[in-house]
């Protein structure tokens, strides 16, 4: 079902935006652990409570992100994040049949004896493990940004208690003493597995929706309208279910409801490192187990591949423009 | 040529042979014996290469093909001719199972484009009318990807017709001209050893010195026993090199020709008689008569087929003005197919074709 020369193909045809999206998505994870140690964590929670008021816009409570893993698990709904892997995802779906087609590429691929399917199936293989790769980047990256990085604490003050008044009397008067602790002691990074399997699982969605459209369309510029014009739709459904009570049956309708990463770390924060991969225990303020969230992603990808499978083999191939 | 495995009392005949064909193949891919030289087969010679019968295409109410019947002969130069539109692209796209037939079917090699697509593409390779390559790969690696997806590539047998049309195969295709990576393509395909060679229009772009050794190339395919089906709008091209050509005309198969039959073909041009012009009977069935007129110039054209020589006292009779006489090539017929006639005679023998009075 997959041709080593085909995928040979597409690794070289795919490697420089690959290139480019593993080292931002590196980089930035890394960076943005770095920039979690230099906001003391009395002043994030002082800006933080000025907008509690849009806590209800925010994919988590705000109190969990007063903690260290709470903070750094944020990387997973940074802007930066989402979009290099659905640029990975878009670029990669819609090049496989309109892509070609458009170039004109696809009539001599196609002359040589393979079947269309194992064509889909070579680059679902090129574009899936580049998922991963990429997921598992922002997790590397995350995690040397973990290993690498200390924070400054403020040491407790000895303090004597009274009785009764339940007051705390600090036994001095100096400067709180500040003390440097490396962040992997704060930080576990297996923490954010669970957080990394839904950036794949959301990845695999879009790049499903991205191969159907690309398997059924002509050109490749509509097939990217049409994803990007879904994936809009579908944000903008997320923020208004989440913003307006009275709408919040539109969350049901979206994708992005199946994205927690967020929700993924509270878990282990609270239940421990298992409670991610719970098929059973449904989750707090959830309707499913965490497992099944991004469950319904993988399966919805893989719908879309099976349908982009059929209309690919019953399709007539256009000469090339 | 022989039979047509459509055809109800040829079809059994063509599935033994289509099976023991594939059965052949596969036991010599099995033992290892790569690059099985086409025609080698015990097939070859027993049947046509491509079979199609009534096949047809229609996009909506357009019908790009219509009810075609074709059948091309293994070790023969098939052309198809025809103006744009035609449908000869159409028919080879539908040949190499690109499109799905509305309705008839064909046969390459005894394989069906729709059942068994990969074992039929096994044993054809395909120039596209507009040939285009990966921008992001060289030449050479254009070679040696297409080398290896194909079971009957040869990556050195490429470079060496690469290397005859004088192709920089260091370049990258993106930096390519049109002219070059046309070279490209004919490198890729005609390094392929099929059994059949399908070029949809191989010169184009070419200069005249490549166009000349593509057209060699060609025939060298043919001498080794192999098939080529050759679409092309050169007229010289396709009388130099095939042996059997096809005319499509809105769709529809309009007229197959041998060039054998070609070419014992003249017409006389001359200022018309005075009198009526009478086709004696015993040459009505080769001699074409038809009057044209261009400005305030009125020309007769006889059109004579076969041996020109028992004619002449004929001709002589006639007392034709400014007589001009020229081989009758493939353009007249394709301008006779072009504008509907059919290239087949149209007069009666003995009926007068004009009165001067």
């Amino acid at each position: 079902m997959i041709h080593r020369i085909l995928v040979r193909k597409y690794i070289g045809q795919s490697s420089l935006l690959f290139y480019c999206c593993a080292l931002a998505l590196f980089s930035f994870a890394w960076i943005r652990v770095w920039v979690v140690s230099l906001l003391d964590m009395g002043q994030f929670k002082t800006i933080l409570e000025q907008f509690r008021e849009f806590e209800k816009f925010a994919p988590v409570d705000f109190d969990s992100l007063f903690t260290y893993p709470g903070r750094v698990g944020m990387i997973f709904d940074e802007p930066v994040v989402i979009l290099c892997t659905v640029v990975w995802c878009v670029a990669r779906g819609s090049d496989v049949v309109s892509g070609e087609l458009g170039r004109g590429t696809l009539e001599m691929l196609l002359a040589q004896p393979i079947r269309r399917s194992t064509l889909l199936f070579s680059h679902a293989t090129v574009s899936v493990s580049g998922l991963v790769l990429l997921c598992l980047m922002v997790w590397a990256g995350l995690g040397l940004g973990v290993y690498s990085t200390c924070v400054n604490e403020t040491v407790q003050q000895p303090t004597l208690q009274i009785p009764f008044l339940n007051l705390d009397l600090p036994l001095t008067i100096n400067d709180p003493v500040k003390q440097e602790v490396p962040l992997r002691d704060r930080v576990d990074v297996r923490t954010y597995a669970a957080s990394t399997l839904h950036l794949f699982a959301l990845g695999f969605f879009v790049l499903g929706l991205s191969t159907m459209f690309s398997a059924v369309d002509r050109y490749r510029w509509r097939t990217v309208g049409f994803v990007v014009a879904i994936y809009v739709l579908q944000l903008v459904m997320f923020g208004v279910g989440k913003a307006v009570s009275s709408l919040d049956w539109l969350l049901s309708l979206t994708f992005f409801s199946c994205y927690k990463p967020q929700k993924m770390t509270s878990l282990v924060t609270d239940d421990g490192l298992n409670a991610p991969w719970s098929l059973t225990q449904v989750i707090p303020d959830g309707v499913f187990p965490p497992l099944v969230y991004p469950l319904i992603l993988v399966g919805l990808g893989i719908l879309f591949y099976l349908v982009a499978f059929c209309s690919f083999n019953k399709r007539d191939l256009p000469a090339p423009l | 040529m022989l039979a047509n495995p459509f055809c109800a009392v040829c079809s059994k005949e063509a599935i033994l042979i289509s099976m023991s064909h594939f059965k052949e193949i596969s036991e010599a891919e099995q033992s290892g014996q790569a690059g099985l030289v086409a025609g080698q087969a015990d097939i070859a010679g027993q049947a046509d290469i491509v079979c199609t019968e009534s096949l047809t295409k229609r996009y909506g109410d357009v019908t790009a093909l219509s009810e075609c019947c074709l059948s091309v002969g293994r070790g023969e130069v098939f052309g198809l001719l025809g103006p744009n539109g035609a449908g000869k692209t159409t028919l080879i796209r539908l040949m190499l199972g690109f499109l799905h037939p509305s309705s008839g079917r064909c046969l390459v090699d005894g394989f069906d484009p729709l059942i068994d697509g990969v074992a039929l593409r096994k044993r054809v390779a395909y120039l596209p009318g507009d040939a285009r390559l990966p921008r992001h790969m060289r030449g050479g690696g254009v070679l040696k990807f297409f080398a290896e997806m194909h079971p009957r590539g040869d990556l050195q047998r490429s470079l060496e017709i690469a290397d005859r049309l004088e192709l920089q195969t260091r370049r990258r295709v993106g930096f390519m001209s049109t002219g070059m990576r046309q070279k490209l393509a004919l490198s890729v395909v005609l390094g392929l050893n099929t059994p059949l060679m399908i070029l949809d229009e191989p010169t184009a772009n070419l200069d005249p010195t490549i166009r000349a050794t593509v057209l060699d190339l060609v025939q060298k395919v043919r001498d080794s026993g192999r098939t080529v089906m050759l679409s092309s709008h050169v007229m010289s091209e396709i009388e130099d090199t095939c042996d059997r050509v096809a005319f499509l005309r809105h769709g529809k198969l309009a007229r197959e020709l041998t060039m054998a039959d070609l070419y014992p073909r003249h017409r006389i041009t001359a200022q018309p008689p005075a009198g009526t012009v009478s086709i004696p009977a015993e040459y009505g069935q080769r001699v074409t008569v038809q009057e044209t007129q261009q400005g305030r110039l009125r020309q007769i054209q006889i059109d004579i087929a076969g041996e020109l020589a028992p004619l002449l006292p004929w001709i002589d009779s006639l007392k034709l003005q400014q007589i001009r006489i020229e081989p009758l090539g493939l353009r007249a017929v394709y301008d006779s197919v072009h504008s509907g006639g059919g290239g087949t005679p149209t007069n009666e023998p003995g009926t007068p074709v004009r009165s001067n009075e």
